[in-house]
């Protein structure tokens, strides 16, 4: 199975500034300390190696959007927030290439950044195209339809040529998608949200799990939580907040902290923690920060494997 | 994981040894709530939980001691650690937990 991460950011896309770049590019001229490169290639490969990930690139600023490639035809796409837009030119390419236009959809939730992109997704008006939506939520539609109504966007929903059907689905029961398995689990989070547990036919799991609350008053629900992530081979958890934030100021916004999904993992004897859903007022040194803690931590609180702890990027693939 | 109780000064002193983790964190809270009790019944002002006999704690144990918070603060005591080795004070740190509570070196260090 291959994860490929469109979207990364939480709440709504953020972007560097001339300002941000400017100080990239100055710090890494410093780096290369008067060093000569002989052309870009080279140039590129001391980028990769001679510098931290936030010095010489970027998390990237796109909300929501992961894509699985787990052996069937057809495209998996968990949350269509903006990296969405990305994810359908790309796919656009893939089916010049014979690619069947045949899109699964697995929302976490319906709020606006975890379905802006859905307006710029070409495919939508593609009359060969079959587009699948499934959701906990039975108000999926609803939610589309109304981010395309005239007073918020001037194409409406109604103009999209492929066709669509719509999906929900019940936590507890098991679905079999396109030679997936596919399971769902209900989070805490405003208007609820839902969870995901793929498995393809080799075996392998991966989990999507986003914008759920992980709440004081429920730590004892949460082996729930460890029996839905148990055993996989990743888990893509939303670690917005510090865990002092999550239980403090930010209590009941939603979100869960790298400390707890850590935790969980471990638990689970997860193989894999991809840290997801980054807080948008964070730079990309404040998440590599966050990154290296939250290794650290792993580190400190490890009782039996070791879980690998990875920081999900716009661009990240990972192969299970 | 055990606790014990000690009444120093004007303050409830809580010290908590081995690990609290999923196995021991309800026991945990048990203990934190007759700590915050008994400060409340001998007319303290503020628990001190001795974190020198504590190996680590997960986040289940740092979520139970915003439950103590909590408790503490209606119950009009204040709750503060002490004490904490190396590893504790790296998941303190790493949690953000040293900006929600008042950490001293020592328990004697407590004003």
């Amino acid at each position: 199975m291959l994860v490929r991460f469109w979207g990364t950011r939480g709440s709504l896309p953020v972007a560097p500034t001339a300002d941000v770049i400017q100080k990239k590019i100055a710090h890494a001229l410093v780096a290369a300390d008067g060093r000569k490169f002989a052309d870009e290639v080279e140039a590129e490969k001391f980028v990769e190696t001679g510098l931290s990930f936030a010095a010489g690139g970027t998390y990237g600023g796109a909300t929501p959007c992961v894509e699985l490639e787990a052996g069937g035809s057809s495209y998996f796409i968990c949350d269509m927030g903006s990296g969405l837009r990305q994810l359908g030119l790309d796919s656009m390419r893939r089916n010049a290439g014979g690619h069947p236009k045949i899109y699964n959809f697995f929302q976490s939730h319906l709020h606006w950044d975890h379905i802006m992109g859905f307006p710029f997704f070409v495919p939508a008006f593609d009359p060969e195209a079959l587009i699948r939506i499934h959701s906990g939520h039975p108000d999926a539609e609803e939610a589309l339809r109304r981010q395309q109504e005239e007073i918020s966007f001037p194409v409406p929903f109604d103009w999209l040529r492929a066709t669509f059907e719509f999906v929900t689905l019940t936590p507890g029961e098991t679905y079999e998608i396109d030679g997936v398995t596919v399971e769902t689990k209900l989070q805490h989070h405003s208007h609820g949200s839902y969870g995901y547990r793929f498995t393809d036919r080799d075996g392998r799991v991966a989990i999507y799990s986003t914008d759920s609350e992980h709440k004081l008053e429920k730590m004892a629900v949460e082996a729930a939580f460890i029996h839905f992530f148990r055993d996989a081979d990743l888990v893509v958890c939303d670690t917005m907040y510090s865990l002092a934030d999550s239980v403090s100021m930010k209590e009941d916004w939603g979100h869960s902290s790298n400390i707890v999904a850590v935790d969980l993992c471990h638990e689970a004897k997860a193989k894999t923690l991809a840290l997801f859903h980054h807080e948008p007022t964070y730079d990309d040194e404040d998440i590599e920060r966050m990154h290296q803690e939250t290794v650290r931590y792993e580190e400190l609180t490890r009782d039996g494997p070791p879980l690998d702890v990875i920081c999900a990027y716009d661009g990240l693939e990972v192969r299970l | 994981m055990d606790y014990s109780f000690d009444e120093r000064g004007d303050a409830m002193v809580v010290a908590i040894r081995g690990r609290v983790d999923e196995a021991t964190w309800v026991a945990f809270g048990v203990g934190l709530s007759d700590g915050i009790e008994k400060a409340q019944q001998a007319r303290l002002k503020r628990i001190i939980i001795d974190l020198a006999g504590l190996d680590y704690m997960s986040s289940r144990g740092l979520r139970v001691l915003t439950v103590a918070k909590r408790e503490g603060q209606e119950a009009g005591v204040e709750v503060e650690l002490a004490a904490p080795n190396e590893v504790m004070r790296e998941i303190l740190a790493i949690s953000r937990y040293d900006k929600l509570f008042k950490i001293t070196e020592t328990v004697e260090a407590a004003p």
